[in-house]
């Protein structure tokens, strides 16, 4: 599936629908999020004060371990456990995982690319760090997707119903009480992205 | 009374202190001074006249004089909420193209202006937009939102009305109690810059300017006691504190009177016991009031006919 293959807006008034795409677009753009999307299909009716959104998403990597982004050596006898950093990206999450779990004061960083961590069981730590959960960008997408839905939304639209599973998003926004058929409605907008989508 | 042109002078900051010193010879008055890094923009009002003059001077010093038509013209640009639905874009590049043609905007959010059958304003709200002279209330993309759900926001507003939206193809008629409507600056997520969008701009800042004008006409039919201009000069004069008040504009004209950014318990008798060289004091030419924006002061400068001189 390539990225955004199927993107589609429907609206009674063709000129609301324009201004709505480029909304979608814009916000996709701000939260980086266009290449996770692969088919979205929006549906606006002002009249029944109503807003549906369907996405299918590409995939998105799996979750990120140590070993996945850095090499990580123990020196028993130094009392130290070197982390050598190969992907950039992901130093932050690694850090913050860091210090919750050493402390700021036993982790030093004495170049880019290298973390350096004091213990007195570098063998067991560096075993234990090797396997560690640093990022999972499911979860990362996952708030993503919710803002950009709350930021697409007209912003009266405050009832909400989402749906997140697997690879599939159901958003429905709406000013009164949400209607059953609505959510349906939606759900049917994701079967037929699922079969392809209409162009 | 001499009639008054409202200018923009952008210059250098080198000597721009002639401009200021030929003005007070002129009798045209300086609204603000803006001073950015080696850049300055006056706003000024220059006696008809002497333009020539201020024009060959502009020159000499190598600036730019424009005509500034919204110059002494306070306008509220209205958002439904202050959310990053509306803000930064569109209800701030409304504000700010606003701003190039010399009128003061005040950006106001309302509490609960979104939604279609919730959306509602506040007394307080109203009576704050009221002390302007022009509203913008900057609306969304749905021109069935706009024609028929957005227009009880517009209930108690007594100045004239202004609207932008997204659809193109309504006309003013199609907004019940608007006195203009805009399209193509409906809600959007970028910097408005295409051409479309600046040219909505463009045609915003003509019908505002249009509706002052009006404004400005009915005016000379029974004009003020006294020109806000000279109100704002005296007050310059005789009460030294505005000087040290921090806000771009300490004070903001209006077209029938001006906002003083002091605290109004503190400082409304200095204002009302403000003296002309006529002889009068302000109290007998206008009314004092707190204003909803902080704790200002509001002042209404009453008609000729009503106080039966004009100074």
């Amino acid at each position: 599936m390539d990225s955004l293959e199927t993107f589609v807006v429907e609206s009674a008034i063709d000129s609301e629908q324009e201004f709505y795409r480029k909304i979608i677009e814009d916000n996709l753009a701000s939260l980086k999020l266009a290449p996770a999307i692969g088919r979205i299909k929006v549906v606006l009716r002002p009249e029944d004060s109503l807003f549906q959104m369907a996405i299918i998403l590409r995939d998105v990597g799996t979750k990120v371990t140590t070993i996945d982004i850095a090499d990580v050596e123990a020196k028993p006898i130094a009392g130290e456990v070197i982390i050598s950093i190969t992907k950039e990206q992901y130093i932050p999450e690694l850090l913050v995982k860091l210090w919750e779990r050493y402390g700021k004061a036993n982790i030093s960083q004495p170049d880019r690319w290298t973390v350096t961590i004091s213990t007195d069981r570098a063998v067991e730590e560096a075993a234990f760090l090797k396997d560690m959960m640093v990022a999972d960008p499911r979860h990362r997408l996952h708030e993503n997707l919710v803002d950009f839905a709350i930021r697409a939304t007209p912003e009266g639209f405050r009832v909400r119903y989402h749906l997140y599973k697997g690879n599939r998003f159901v958003f429905v926004a709406s000013e009164e009480a949400l209607k059953h058929e609505w959510i349906e409605e939606a759900g049917a907008m994701l079967e037929e992205l699922m079969e392809g989508g209409k162009k | 009374m001499a009639v008054l042109l409202p200018y923009l002078y952008t210059g250098g900051v080198h000597k721009h202190g002639l401009l200021i010193e030929l003005m007070e010879d002129l009798g045209g008055y300086i609204i603000q001074k803006v001073v950015t890094g080696t850049e300055v923009n006056l706003i000024m009002l220059v006696p008809e006249k002497d333009v020539d003059v201020v024009k060959k001077l502009s020159d000499e010093l190598l600036g730019v004089l424009v005509e500034a038509p919204l110059t002494g013209v306070e306008i509220a640009v209205v958002s439904p909420t202050l959310a990053s639905h509306h803000l930064p874009h569109s209800a701030c590049d409304v504000a700010e193209y606003l701003r190039h043609p010399g009128a003061n905007t005040n950006m106001i959010g309302l509490a609960r202006g979104m939604g279609r059958r919730v959306s509602l304003s506040m007394d307080y709200e109203r009576k704050l937009i009221n002390e302007h002279d022009i509203a913008v209330f900057t609306f969304g993309s749905f021109s069935d939102c706009i024609t028929k759900k957005k227009p009880k926001l517009f209930e108690g507003i007594e100045i004239p009305i202004v609207v932008t939206g997204g659809p193109a193809d309504l006309k003013t008629e199609d907004v019940p109690g608007a006195d203009l409507y805009i399209g193509n600056i409906g809600r959007v997520s970028h910097r408005l810059r295409r051409t479309e969008e600046i040219n909505a701009l463009d045609s915003l800042n003509e019908g505002v300017s249009k509706i002052a004008d009006n404004i400005r006409k009915q005016q000379a039919k029974d004009p003020l006691a006294v020109l806000p201009a000279r109100v704002m000069k005296e007050i310059e004069n005789q009460v030294q504190e505005i000087r040290t008040v921090l806000s771009p504009a300490p004070l903001t004209l209006q077209l029938n009177g001006l906002r003083v950014k002091l605290p109004y318990d503190e400082f409304h008798e200095k204002i009302e016991k403000l003296e002309f060289d006529e002889g009068v004091t302000l109290s007998e030419l206008a009314d004092i009031s707190r204003s909803k924006m902080k704790n200002y002061i509001l002042i209404k400068i009453k008609s000729k006919s009503d106080v039966g001189f004009a100074i």
